[in-house]
């Protein structure tokens, strides 16, 4: 991207006057350009965020041009931070430069691989990495990372390793001749195919590559005794697990000692073109090259029970049964339909009763073997013909095969095993292939329809589509969160925070106010949880335990449980195994993170800066601190310049107007509260003012130990010790940035609000000092526990509290704005109060009774 | 409903993602869809048959799509087009609706949205018969 360098490069011609003593006013336009590119950059980010939802149609050039977008106006931003303290911020091109070309790669198709590119440990990796470790790894490892469940530990051996493998043994060349004898009739089908896999299995592994797997494979082996537990190496292709069913064509390897790993890796790629592999291709017109084979290396889990569970009946999917089958011992007789093994029908609601039980006698079972490889063993006498699950197990295995078919949605069919701890563990799940079936039984959806009543229909937003079934349950308190059962309908009237630890466990969820842009329905989204925000009704119409089926893809939510609409989704597009989704989804991972929450952690540097969010916010944090020590030419503009607030309470602030923030006609040197007009700067004002809030007992430390503690602490962040001691708001219309030092504390607060609730948000930053740690704890814990109470989402760090809230209406807005202040003035009486743990839920209630009373 | 009465809709857009999407949610609302990523194959297709509605990208390659709207209307001034475009300026956008589009949508847009419009396309063209 040649635009993006050559704009670089004008940045650094076009900056070399000097910037000493430029007129305020041309500084604040400067300000003022670095809050609105801010705030662009923003909200680009969230609806981007958004996409993902399913809701919008978006193709690759709308993820392009926002991107590009975004990295041009993260490149204004350090322009302007640049200007405002000239050649200062320079560092922060190389960041920017970093991040965008990760991007453009990406854009190019060339998915960027964290850490190295050979292989990945589970725990990194996410489902927009299908392309490089195989669909088998990459459910495995979400289920294994977001839906709580147990699986394997492992790592996966990536399809760069399969093109490096291949480049290096120049066996692209080869087969292409190879494949044209064939095609010629030079060569039998069967010539070809083995040619290429002694060619494979002769091949070296490169040096890089084998350094690679044998360091994964000391990470995996951390802990673990080689002697006892070996591997399992499992093939995870491209093309694996897909709607191409390859299933059980490709070669897994049990109970491998890790000595044998690169010999089993080289079996494993080799099996990519057996006979009957390249065959199926041929009949399907896939290209050779088109099929990469990834490797899924994991530690062998010795199964005392192992089976296969299919969420639905595959050849009677109207049966609306689970069927399991499970056997003694290691699982692959199963697998492979060599024994037959007991059959569990299941219901497949709560509590998932059993329908019918077919046991067989099971007089033998696959075990590891000491030293590799798997024998057979005899079953004991009494064992073969007794069940190899108990009642608990059953319910289990159905409760995670619902949650996997629920967040993949598909039906499933799950490899499972039981270890020697009575442990579940997920060896591996894909989608059941029953769209023939299917399409039978919801032919015409429109009738089916017409038997169920709708509640309500085209109310509010979809956050996240897809259609689910479940029972009501409201969400009022702290408690209905503890509550909360598997499975239910979350219906609640605002969105907070507080709901993400349920999202996770809901079917579905609806609000009567939210946006498909907060912080709730990004977490919908990770999960997948179809919601539907901004109803405004849910509450009033649906009860608790009403049976309600929630379609967030028309929009409609229906009185029962409608099964063919559920069904109905199991045939559709999956919207989140398209290329685009997964290309917006790695995009987003360059853009969206916020790694720097903290201006005092040693992170918070240019190079810190990960991702556009971390850059816009450094330059938000820089832009504020550099104002407040610019060296303007204060004789040009003083009514601009800082003027001292006139309060009833000694509060040393001074005010800097960057716009309409306060009343043309105030005095030059001083302003009246009541001449403060700035929206949040007064709501802020309203709330520091409630009577009883500011407590007029001496400080007990003095001013001048708590500041030299200041000025260790901060030296770095506040640069300008003229200003050191001195509290500062910047504010405009909209717009605040309070910063404070009373008493022991150091504390920040920023907030943007207007009609548009997309633009509006609160930030809040405590960090005390000075008092010992204990206390600076408890005060911690204290405001953590009052903010989370008023809907922020907070995030404590020792004795450092953020909080942030975004997205209400100007009202709502303002009022946490006075709620702020509030606790600003209260937190002033904490460290000298806050003795004992008691001592908390005593002012927490007095806070309380506060807020009751003056804000309503 | 048989076949004879379903309101038939062309779409054209390069980027498959976007036939992908639409068409099974165009389909499920009871539309019958087809669905083309070269202009060209859409382009000999009109002239075979004639469509209800059109649903449109501006900017392929190959035929570009405000001459691709041209043909239709030409070989069929009752079809009714709506353009989708990534590239959305007042000037495309007039010239759009000088050219006799029925609606004009900015991508992405909300899979709601689109329905909405063919709905109202359909309408206007049950009305006028």
């Amino acid at each position: 991207m040649s635009t993006f360098t050559d704009m670089i490069k004008a940045a650094f011609k076009g900056r070399k006057k000097s910037a000493s003593k430029v007129p305020f006013s041309v500084l604040f336009s400067v300000f003022q350009k670095i809050l609105q590119y801010n705030n662009q950059v923003l909200e680009l980010m969230a609806e981007m965020g958004t996409k993902l939802g399913g809701a919008y149609i978006f193709d690759q050039q709308y993820i392009r041009s926002t991107c590009h977008h975004i990295a041009d106006l993260v490149y204004k931003l350090i322009y302007n931070l640049n200007t405002l303290a000239p050649k200062k911020y320079l560092k922060l091109y190389d960041a920017l430069g970093a991040i965008n070309s990760d991007i453009e790669e990406e854009l190019a198709g060339r998915p960027v691989i964290p850490q190295t590119e050979y292989t990945m440990p589970y725990r990194l990796i996410t489902d927009d990495f299908t392309e490089v470790v195989g669909a088998k790894n990459a459910n495995l490892a979400e289920i294994k990372n977001l839906l709580g469940l147990k699986a394997p530990e492992g790592f996966a051996i990536t399809t760069q390793a399969f093109k490096a493998f291949m480049e290096y043994n120049r066996l692209l060349e080869k087969m292409d001749a190879l494949n044209a004898a064939w095609q010629k009739g030079d060569a039998s089908k069967k010539q070809a195919a083995e040619e290429i896999r002694r060619l494979i299995l002769e091949g070296t592994v490169p040096q890089p590559l084998q350094k690679e797997i044998y360091r994964s494979l000391d990470n995996l082996y951390q802990g673990v005794n080689p002697e006892e537990v070996l591997l399992a190496l499992r093939s995870s292709a491209t093309s694996e697990d897909t709607e191409h069913t390859f299933a059980g064509q490709y070669l897994s390897l049990l109970n491998e000692p890790r000595e044998n790993i690169l010999q089993a890796y080289k079996s494993i790629l080799a099996s990519l073109y057996s006979d009957s592999v390249m065959e199926y291709r041929r009949q399907k017109e896939l290209m050779d090259y088109q099929d990469s084979m990834a490797v899924a290396c994991q530690l062998i889990v010795d199964a005392k029970v192992s089976g296969v569970l299919y969420t639905l009946d595959p050849r009677a999917p109207d049966r609306d049964v689970m069927l399991i089958n499970a056997t003694w011992g290691l699982g692959a007789p199963v697998v492979s339909g060599k024994v037959r093994a007991d059959l569990y029908t299941m219901d497949r609601e709560e509590p998932y009763p059993l329908k019918s039980l077919d046991i067989v006698r099971k007089p033998e079972k696959l075990v590891p073997q000491k030293g590799g490889g798997t024998d057979i063993r005899t079953v004991h006498q009494e064992l073969q013909t007794k069940t190899c699950l108990t009642d608990e197990q059953m319910k289990q295995i159905a409760e995670a095969g619902l949650k996997i078919e629920r967040y993949f949605k598909k039906p499933q069919d799950i490899e499972w095993a039981i270890d020697h701890e009575d442990n579940l563990v997920i060896l591996q799940a894909r989608s059941l292939n029953i769209k023939d079936q299917v399409a039978n039984l919801v032919c015409d959806i429109s009738s089916v329809l017409d038997d169920f009543s709708i509640i309500f229909r085209d109310k509010g937003s979809i956050a996240q589509e897809g259609i689910s079934t479940g029972k009501v349950f409201l969400v009022k308190t702290e408690e209905d969160l503890d509550r909360f059962p598997s499975d239910a309908v979350l219906v609640t009237a605002y969105t907070s925070p507080r709901l993400g630890k349920v999202i996770k466990k809901a079917s579905a969820i609806i609000t009567d106010v939210g946006s498909p842009t907060g912080h709730m329905a990004t977490i919908a989204r990770e999960f997948r949880v179809p919601t539907i925000v901004n109803t405004g009704v849910a509450t009033q119409l649906l009860h608790p335990d009403q049976v309600i089926t929630v379609d967030a893809r028309e929009n409609v939510v229906y009185e029962g449980a409608v099964k063919a609409l559920c069904y109905y989704e199991f045939v559709d597009e999956i919207f989140e195994t398209t290329y685009e989704y997964r290309l917006l989804q790695r995009v987003l991972k360059k853009i969206a993170p916020l790694n720097l929450l903290d201006p005092s952690e040693k992170n918070f540097t240019p190079s810190g800066c990960k991702t556009f969010h971390d850059i816009t916010r450094y330059v938000h944090e820089k832009a504020v601190e550099e104002l407040i020590g610019l060296e303007y030419d204060r004789t040009s503009d003083t009514a601009r310049a800082g003027r001292k607030l006139k309060f009833d309470i000694p509060l040393d602030l001074i005010l800097i107007d960057i716009g309409g923030g306060i009343r043309d006609s105030a005095n030059i040197s001083y302003i009246k509260p009541q001449e403060v007009i700035s929206v949040p700067m007064k709501a802020f004002l309203d709330g520091l003012s409630v009577p009883g809030g500011w407590d007029r007992e001496p400080m007990s430390v003095d001013f001048g130990s708590f500041m030299s503690s200041l000025t260790r602490t901060f030296s770095s962040s506040m640069a300008t010790p003229k200003y050191i001691g001195q509290n500062l708001a910047v504010l405009s219309k909209e717009y605040v940035n309070i910063n404070l030092r009373l008493g022991y504390h150091f504390n920040m607060i920023a907030a943007h609000i207007t009609g548009n609730l997309n633009d509006n948000y609160a930030y809040f930053r405590f960090l005390g000092g000075v008092t010992d740690i204990s206390r600076r704890s408890r005060r911690a814990k204290m405001l953590a526990e009052i903010l989370t109470k008023s809907d922020f989402r907070v995030d404590i760090r020792g004795d450092l509290v953020i909080a942030r809230i975004k997205k209400l209406d100007l009202e709502m807005m303002e009022k946490k704005m006075k709620i702020l202040g509030l606790l600003v003035a209260f937190t002033r009486q904490l460290d000298v109060k806050m003795n004992h743990e008691q001592e908390i839920d005593r002012l927490k209630n007095v806070f309380q009774d506060l807020k009751n009373d003056y804000i309503k | 409903m048989g076949d004879k009465q379903k309101t038939k809709i062309l779409i054209l857009d390069d980027e498959p993602i976007v036939l992908k999407r639409l068409k099974p949610a165009l389909e499920k609302s009871g539309y019958d869809v087809e669905a083309f990523s070269r202009s060209l194959e859409a382009s000999n297709r009109i002239m075979e048959q004639d469509f209800d509605i059109v649903i449109t990208d501006l900017k392929m390659e190959g035929l570009d799509g405000m001459e691709f709207l041209s043909q239709v209307k030409e070989r069929s001034p009752v079809t009714e087009v709506i353009v989708i475009t990534g590239f959305a300026t007042m000037d495309t956008a007039k010239e759009s609706f000088k050219k006799g589009v029925f609606d004009f949508l900015a991508k992405p847009f909300k899979l709601g949205e689109i329905k909405d419009v063919v709905a109202k396309a359909e309408q206007k063209i049950k009305n006028s018969e």
